[in-house]
């Protein structure tokens, strides 16, 4: 049953990532099309991290005892003055797990 | 594109500090990953996989936030439909990031398509959208991709390797907080991109709504929250004539 899911996980998996990368699809994408998508990035990863950091049970958890907040704060501010995506990780996961 | 035009001579003379740079450009991304791919290695053996189901998954599903809400779900004794559904749901992101990256990766010839395409992640995306180059432009290469997506993948690998060793010894590794590794490194990804008012009104759109929507327990509210933060986004720039 294991195999079976991690089988068809996969299969669903691969195709997402691959389905447009397929030439002989049929599609055309329009200069709006093309800045819409310009956006994925930043809008999807933000999408997949502001719940872990501001969602706890289902309920708004805005907080100085979350340390998921506080954590990602201290990761912003380090994005920002520094630039530096290597700081920034060890830094903020530093911070998180040893002291918050 | 130019990486197509070239001459010959010149593609196999960069083609292998190409990769190199991609390895390079994605090290600290490889590294903040660690705490997540142990996570995703104690967690499956916790769940009561195999080591050998455990390190499959990170090898051939390779996708860090399916594998490891799948696993939550077998852990809670969900049926395959569910999980097969909320697969899809999670994944379908990456619609949006193979449709972003069709003008450069469809012209490849296939071994590339399907390559680039299985490495497909949202640390890859990220780091061939944001290629700092020289002359500033914005230029596909593929062996800077392969470069990128291969070097994760082993690291990804390793790390699951080290969590199902651990995960072996030390139970309920998965209260450690080891996913603030993921909300760290997004973030990192994240404030760099943010270099337009178009760009930061798309990212709090989007933080506001999968908020919400996390709240309000709605399955899809990774997918509605992005859509909207990018027709948010574009909806601006196009209104204050925002230079692209």
């Amino acid at each position: 049953m294991i195999w079976l899911t991690l089988g068809l996980m996969t299969l669903i998996i691969f195709i997402s990532r691959y389905l447009f990368l397929e030439p002989k699809l049929p599609l055309k994408l329009n200069k709006s099309t093309l800045q819409f998508l310009s956006y994925a990035a930043p809008a999807v990863l933000t999408a997949i991290i502001a719940p872990l950091v501001f969602v706890k049970e289902h309920a708004l958890y805005i907080s100085i005892h979350n340390s998921y907040l506080v954590g990602a704060i201290i990761a912003c501010l380090l994005a920002y003055f520094t630039r530096n995506t290597l700081l920034t990780v060890v830094v903020s996961m530093g911070i998180f797990f040893f002291i918050l | 594109m130019s990486t197509l035009t070239q001459p010959e001579t010149y593609v196999a003379q960069s083609n292998h500090k190409s990769f190199w740079q991609g390895v390079i450009a994605t090290l600290p991304l490889c590294i903040a990953v660690i705490p997540w791919g142990i996570l995703a290695g104690s967690y499956a053996i916790e769940v009561g996989l195999t080591s050998l189901e455990s390190q499959a998954m990170s090898a051939i599903v390779f996708a860090g936030a399916a594998q490891l809400v799948a696993l939550g779900m077998i852990k809670a004794g969900i049926g395959l439909t569910s999980i097969l559904l909320t697969t899809l749901l999670i994944t379908s992101r990456h619609l949006l990031y193979s449709m972003a990256l069709r003008k450069d990766i469809s012209p490849l010839p296939l071994k590339w398509r399907l390559s680039l395409g299985f490495l497909l992640t949202d640390e890859l995306f990220a780091i061939v959208t944001t290629r700092k180059t020289p002359n500033k432009q914005h230029t596909f290469d593929r062996w800077y991709a392969l470069g990128g997506g291969l070097s994760f993948y082993v690291f990804w690998n390793i790390a699951t390797l080290i969590g199902i060793i651990a995960g072996q010894a030390i139970p309920n590794m998965e209260e450690w907080g080891l996913d603030f590794a993921i909300a760290s490194t997004f973030i990192a990804l994240i404030i760099p991109m943010i270099k337009a008012k178009s760009i930061l009104v798309c990212v709090l759109v989007s933080l506001v709504g999968s908020v919400v929507c996390s709240v309000l327990n709605i399955e899809a509210g990774l997918l509605i929250s992005a859509l909207i933060g990018m027709a948010c986004g574009t909806l601006y720039a196009q209104m204050t004539g925002e230079a692209s």
